[in-house]
């Protein structure tokens, strides 16, 4: 019998495939659409890990927001090429998340839910009000890397989708490594029973604070391509309406996963836009839909998937 | 005689009820203590200002020489307070040997590793083995602990405590809702613990109490009543009234 892990990596590979197949063949509005999904694959994937500690965030599109404000700033305003802002953006979100993991972590659940939600909504009203990045208007002519040293043209629409493709699929599969090791068995243990892991001696703290520090540059890393993908920079990236959709995303293809947050972020993009195309009021259609997969499958269609195969590997 | 755990003045209230009262108790190294007493005598409080999962209001908590008493769990654990808790208190998706050798990778400080997996750590499959074979789980090292029957995951929460290779062993009502046949089997777990380990044990069974015990302390409203080895606890007009009741009353069963 398949273990869950290879069951994974299997629905992973199969991902992999129809989107590569999906940057080359289809039209470039698909194309577009298939790195719009790449990059929200990219930030649920961050958000999935955090719940391996057993931590649901509400705020993560303010940490999605630094990296894209770094990067757009950097690039726009300051004159810094891609490249280095990229870096930039991912430290800004690492050191952003660690400061605010310091306060975050202490706390769990739904106190944890209202903590990242307020600390996102602090870095929103301020892109907001801020003429720095020109407030609500937001900033547009942020560019793409510049690849055209090894022979990439990122301004394709079709070369960016498959190099974003391939940008997710290497964070998947560095999570995938990274949630078995020592490390990432000690979240998932904290996650099962944190109580427990403080009474065996290990930092249940420390270990929340670094897994919010690498989801906090993974979302970062995800903000600096959606500036890219978009060539613009506007607050909403960091609204809680980014933050639910993100969950809704991760929910949909199934919380702890991994796997089932690139799903749930495919699906996510897809319904999006078949619905709004064909209604005006979609988001209604969407509600409906995130509640009849919320209550048919509580785990997700991963974890509904992963469960037809037992409950263990 | 070398004392392993120590308790100075120690106090703790909730609201206005006082759990713990003034408690002043020295815990000699190598034996097999038991506390005793009533529901509601603050054992269960006292276990958790030893093991550092409350701090005190005031008073004192030492391990052997060193002064704990503003460690937490997670740092007390590390010098060697291992505790199992009196509900089972396990990683519930994991296996047998999957515990055991988490609980050893904590202990060995392995734990912040990101480049290999936790599976590769043959070395602590070892030490994880021997542990399940001393709380009697050799049979049951594939079986996820949310399968195992109560009695099972009672035994593997001494396990974890074990895996922290404690100097003190805190174990909280260890048969607490066990068959006869599994309270006899943890009897002879305990029993079977090496003797250099210090043990402290909440524990109702008396049979099993005055079976394993090397000292007994009687809890009451939070205070010491009394401390004495079996032969004297069974022996006092203080406990008999307080406690015992018709149970000492008859010493045969009581053996």
């Amino acid at each position: 019998m398949a273990s869950r892990v290879f069951l994974r990596r299997v629905i992973g590979a199969g991902l992999l495939a129809a989107a590569l197949a999906g940057c080359m063949l289809a039209s470039y509005f698909t194309q577009d659409l298939i790195a719009e999904a790449a990059i929200l694959a990219v930030f649920a994937l961050s958000l999935d890990f955090l719940a391996t500690c057993g931590l649901v965030s509400f705020g993560h599109a303010g940490l999605l927001g630094v990296g894209a404000y770094a990067f757009g700033g950097l690039t726009v305003l300051a004159g810094y090429s891609p490249g280095t802002a990229l870096a930039a953006a991912v430290l800004g979100g690492l050191i952003v998340a660690m400061a605010a993991g310091v306060f975050a972590v202490r706390t769990t659940g739904a106190f944890f839910i209202m903590v990242t939600l307020a600390m996102a909504e602090m870095f929103f009203s301020w892109v907001f009000r801020d003429r720095t990045f020109k407030g609500a208007d937001g900033m547009g002519g942020v560019p793409r890397l510049d690849l055209s040293a090894i022979g990439v043209d990122l301004n394709d629409a079709s070369t960016f989708a498959i190099f974003v493709v391939l940008l997710c699929a290497a964070i998947w599969l560095a999570l995938e490594f990274l949630i078995v090791s020592p490390f990432g068995r000690t979240l998932d243990a904290i996650r099962q029973n944190a109580g427990r892991v403080s009474a065996l001696g290990g930092s249940v703290f420390a270990y929340r604070l670094a897994a919010f520090t690498i989801s906090g540059g993974i979302a970062a890393f995800a903000g600096a391509f959606k500036v890219q993908h978009t060539n613009f920079l506007s607050p909403d990236l960091a609204g809680w309406l980014a933050s639910g959709d993100v969950l809704i995303a991760v929910v949909i293809g199934g919380i702890g996963t991994l796997v089932g947050g690139i799903l749930g972020a495919a699906i996510l993009v897809f319904l999006k836009d078949f619905l709004s195309s064909h209604f005006g009021h979609w988001y209604l259609f969407l509600g409906a839909i995130f509640m009849m997969v919320a209550i048919g499958l509580p785990r997700g269609i991963v974890g509904w998937v992963l469960e037809l195969r037992g409950k263990r590997p | 005689m070398t004392i392993a755990l120590e308790t100075r003045d120690l106090g703790k209230s909730f609201g206005s009820l006082v759990a713990t009262r003034n408690v002043t108790l020295a815990f000699e190294a190598g034996l097999r203590h038991a506390i005793i007493g009533p529901n509601g005598a603050g054992k269960t409080t006292f276990f958790n200002l030893l093991a550092g999962n409350l701090r005190p209001d005031g008073g004192r908590v030492l391990l052997g020489d060193r002064d704990v008493t503003n460690l937490g769990l997670a740092q007390r654990a590390r010098l060697g307070i291992a505790r199992s808790f009196q509900r089972n208190n396990v990683f519930m998706d994991l296996t047998v040997l999957e515990n055991l050798v988490f609980a050893r990778a904590v202990r060995e400080k392995r734990t912040a590793v990101f480049w290999r997996s936790l599976r590769s750590y043959g070395d602590l499959r070892e030490g994880a083995e021997a542990i399940a074979e001393k709380v009697g789980l050799t049979g049951d090292l594939d079986t996820v602990a949310r399968s195992l029957s109560y009695g099972g995951q009672r035994q593997l929460e001494v396990g974890l405590a074990l895996a922290c290779d404690p100097k003190v062993l805190l174990l909280d009502e260890p048969t607490a809702g066990m068959s006869p046949e599994e309270t006899a089997r943890m009897r002879d777990l305990i029993r079977q613990l090496p003797g250099s380990l210090t043990m402290v044990i909440i524990e109702h069974d008396m049979d099993l109490v005055m079976d394993i015990a090397d000292r007994i302390t009687v809890l009451d409203y939070g205070s010491v009543l009394t401390q004495g080895t079996p032969t004297e606890i069974r022996a006092s007009e203080l406990v008999r009234e307080r406690y015992l009741g018709g149970a000492a009353a008859n010493p045969a069963g009581a053996s």
